[in-house]
């Protein structure tokens, strides 16, 4: 061969090679197909009815159905703008004798009732459901997303898929699943064995033995200068005492019974909160925290491991609502957390921990 | 001379590692968010200082959307810190106090030491409350911003805060492209990594907070520093206070449209780095005060980074030179398979790095302009070591540094 033309070929073979991987980097860059600035959320903020105020949003197109179902006392079948089939009940009673529920299981319609709903055992309701009463589900139900202008209640051993709203209260029986956002705008009540995500209301109760009117008692404000005390390794305060100010520990810490920091407190590893005890600020631990029973504790309650709550707790006031958050959440019967219970991962009401 | 670049070699080495063992844990390990699902709390009064020299093309865009966030109203106080405008900035931040009475509280500075750190000490007599957040002017929060950039300050043990800003502008041109992967990079990996490996995340002096107390205890801003977010972190850190990165705070920010802008800006940031290095380095590594081992180590690397430059570019002459004299630094295969391992992996380490974040972000096509990040990376590393050569100079002529703000290109809101 040609030696001139082996160098040339040999160039620019080489120059293609080198040129190949730019081919995708000057498409791009001509065509700017992917070159808008990353979605940033501006105007929600994490909000948990956001669901729930989209599907009011929504429903409100069945509103005049809805009335005219109302007035006669019977139900009607139809067809969103979207292409969604819904049932509309004026007798929030009817859906227990409805005529096309086959093998334990709704078609997949969305259900809005007029007034009070209640709903049959052993089925599952793939669409959304809105009630302008309240809500009476069956035991073993499957939902996707409720949303109620009374109270909720769930049967036993029910699941909700997505989430749930309640403008009166919501409750759930024994051994119900929660997977996605539970809120209400009166107050929660979970029984035993429930497990849950995330939860919002007033007041959130664990059993029926929890009363949220016993915070009548305000815990008081972290009203103490910002002095903070750091302290590398372990550190106790004994049962009893008062601490004054804000407390770091990198090791364990142990907050003996009776005791009361006025102000906030974070440990490194594990935390222990002894019956009694009582935060004024928040309480923050990187790793596990155990509470102790009949504990006060006015301020986030944050764990990057686990939190175990014990039976008669109170996280947050009526008038201070708090958060409670963990990877893993597990909560005895008697506790009752004021704002925000949010298990990353799992969280869990059990009779005893 | 080859031991030098033995030297050089090794220390290359070891921001490789460190740069896929920031990816590797970001693709694979545990995501810290421990404060962001706090979204119910009683929240405490906090300050927010706007930092706004000649900001007439952006700062009614701020002040409008701090207007409304979602924060209870009677717990924040807006403080846009006018420094020395001579341009429509001060009429601006004017109209907005009276569209907003009580919600903001202007401090208008005539005079005084230039720079950012030097304005926002001043506006610190108005400030009272234990929480501040501070804003560059060219920057938009979200509704949601106030509350999450708040929320770590439940911890006692927080001092500062930061949030990751998001290029708006990045479809302009190939530059704004670029910054846009960089920005990914720096914040989705690095950032985040450093926070789930309870190392040293960067306080980045916007889209950021301080807590007061944390603030007197280390002796306020320092105005002699020519990058005070920097300062700020290791002065936190010597001090035992941790700065914490929130990732899903996201902020838009305006990037440099210019490379003279981009190389100006990267010259500021290399010279306020190297200063916090010779100011902090040593007694971080080696010092007796409170931030941990890995803390050590890792708050001692991020403040050579700007050094890696100059570094690298001896490195190549050295390289160069022990080629030409014919020293041969290793011998036979072992030479061999060290070259091609460091040429196929060591050198990507800082795109693979970015790729991943991009990844990690869900972009789609713009993965494919990685490969114009050499681009970048050449203008950078000539950029940063010139700036590392003039600062020396200036150490030795007794020259004081200059702050330059950086120019905004959006077109002023009507």
């Amino acid at each position: 061969m040609n030696p001139f033309v082996s160098v040339v070929g040999l160039i620019l073979l080489t120059v293609a090679l080198m040129v190949l991987p730019l081919v995708p980097a000057f498409t791009e860059l001509h065509g700017k197909s992917d070159a808008l600035p990353l979605s940033v959320i501006q105007q929600h903020t994490g909000e948990i009815r956001f669901f729930a105020d989209g599907f009011r949003s929504y429903i409100k197109g069945l509103e005049p159905v809805l009335g005219e179902c109302v007035r006669s006392g019977g139900h009607t079948t139809g067809t969103m703008p979207d292409g969604s089939e819904y049932l509309v009940l004026g007798r929030g009673e009817e859906a227990l004798l409805l005529p096309f529920r086959e093998r334990n299981e709704f078609r997949p319609v969305m259900i809005a009732s007029g007034s009070d709903l209640l709903l049959p055992p052993e089925t599952s309701f793939s669409k959304d459901i809105y009630s302008a009463g309240s809500v009476m589900g069956g035991t073993n139900n499957h939902y996707r997303a409720i949303l109620a202008e009374k109270d909720i209640r769930l049967g036993s051993e029910s699941s909700v898929m997505r989430w749930v709203h309640a403008v009166g209260e919501f409750s759930a029986d024994a051994g119900c699943r929660l997977y996605g956002r539970v809120s209400s705008d009166a107050g929660i009540r979970l029984s035993r064995e429930c497990s849950f995500l995330r939860l919002n209301a007033p007041f959130i109760a664990m059993g029926e033995e929890a009363d949220p009117a016993l915070t009548s008692l305000p815990i008081p404000a972290d009203t103490t200068t910002h002095q903070r005390l750091f302290h590398e390794g372990d550190f106790e305060i004994p049962a009893g005492e008062v601490f004054r100010g804000n407390l770091v520990v990198r090791g364990r810490l142990r907050i003996g019974a009776g005791a009361r920091v006025c102000g906030s407190v974070k440990a490194g590893k594990a935390l222990v909160l002894e019956p009694g005890a009582s935060i004024e600020g928040s309480l923050i631990s990187a790793s596990i925290m155990q509470i102790g029973s009949g504990c006060r504790i006015r301020g986030p309650v944050i764990a990057e491991r686990m939190v175990l709550i014990r039976k008669g707790t109170h996280c947050g006031t009526v008038g201070n609502p708090t958060t409670v958050s963990a990877p893993d959440i597990q909560v005895e019967q008697g506790v009752v957390v004021f704002g925000t219970l949010w298990a990353r991962d799992h969280g869990q009401a059990v009779a005893s921990l | 001379m080859i031991y030098a670049l033995y030297v050089i070699v090794s220390v290359i080495c070891i921001y490789t590692a460190r740069h896929y063992w920031f990816t590797l844990n970001r693709l694979f390990g545990f995501q810290r968010h421990p404060y962001i699902d706090i979204d119910t709390a009683d929240w405490p009064p906090v300050t927010v200082l706007v930092a706004a020299h000649n900001e007439e093309k952006v700062v009614a865009n701020i002040l409008s959307a701090l207007m409304t966030v979602k924060y209870p109203e009677n717990k924040m106080l807006v403080i846009p810190v006018n420094d020395r405008s001579t341009d429509r900035t001060r009429e601006i931040i004017d109209e907005f106090v009276e569209r907003f009475p009580g919600r903001i509280q202007p401090f208008h500075r005539k005079d005084g030491k230039g720079g950012k750190a030097a304005a926002l000490k001043d506006a610190m007599e108005l400030v009272e409350t234990e929480v501040i957040l501070i804003f560059d002017a060219d920057y938009i929060p979200g509704a949601g911003l106030v509350k999450q950039l708040t929320a770590p300050f439940f911890d006692p043990e927080v001092g500062g805060v930061m949030g990751r800003v998001v290029p708006m502008n990045c479809g302009t041109n190939l530059l704004t492209r670029l910054l846009d992967l960089e920005r990914s990079g720096g914040y989705q990996v690095d950032q985040q990594a450093r926070m789930n490996l309870r190392l040293v995340p960067q306080h980045g002096g916007t889209v950021a907070g301080v807590r007061l107390s944390a603030l007197r205890e280390i002796g306020g801003w320092n105005d002699t520093s020519l990058t005070e977010d920097t300062d700020l972190t290791y002065r936190l850190l010597l001090n035992g206070w941790k700065t914490v990165y929130q990732n899903r705070s996201e902020c838009y920010e305006e990037v440099p449209e210019t490379w003279p802008v981009r190389i100006k800006q990267i010259k500021r940031w290399a010279k306020g780095h190297n200063q916090a290095m010779v100011t902090y380095g040593l007694h971080l590594l080696l010092g007796k005060h409170r931030a941990s081992l890995r803390e050590r180590i890792d708050g001692t690397l991020l403040l050579g980074v700007y050094v890696m430059a100059p570094f690298t570019l001896v490195g190549w002459a050295l390289a160069l030179g022990v080629f030409y004299r014919g020293v041969a630094p290793l011998h036979g295969i072992v030479a061999i398979l060290s070259v091609t391992a460091y040429a196929a992996i060591g050198n990507l380490a800082a795109f693979f790095e970015i790729a991943a974040a991009v990844r990690l972000d869900g972009s789609r096509k713009r993965i494919c302009l990685v490969p114009f990040l050499i681009l970048g990376f050449a203008v950078s590393i000539f950029a940063v070591s010139w700036a590392a050569v003039s600062q020396v100079k200036d150490a030795l002529t007794g020259a004081e540094f200059h702050w330059d703000k950086t120019e905004r290109f959006r077109k002023a809101a009507s």
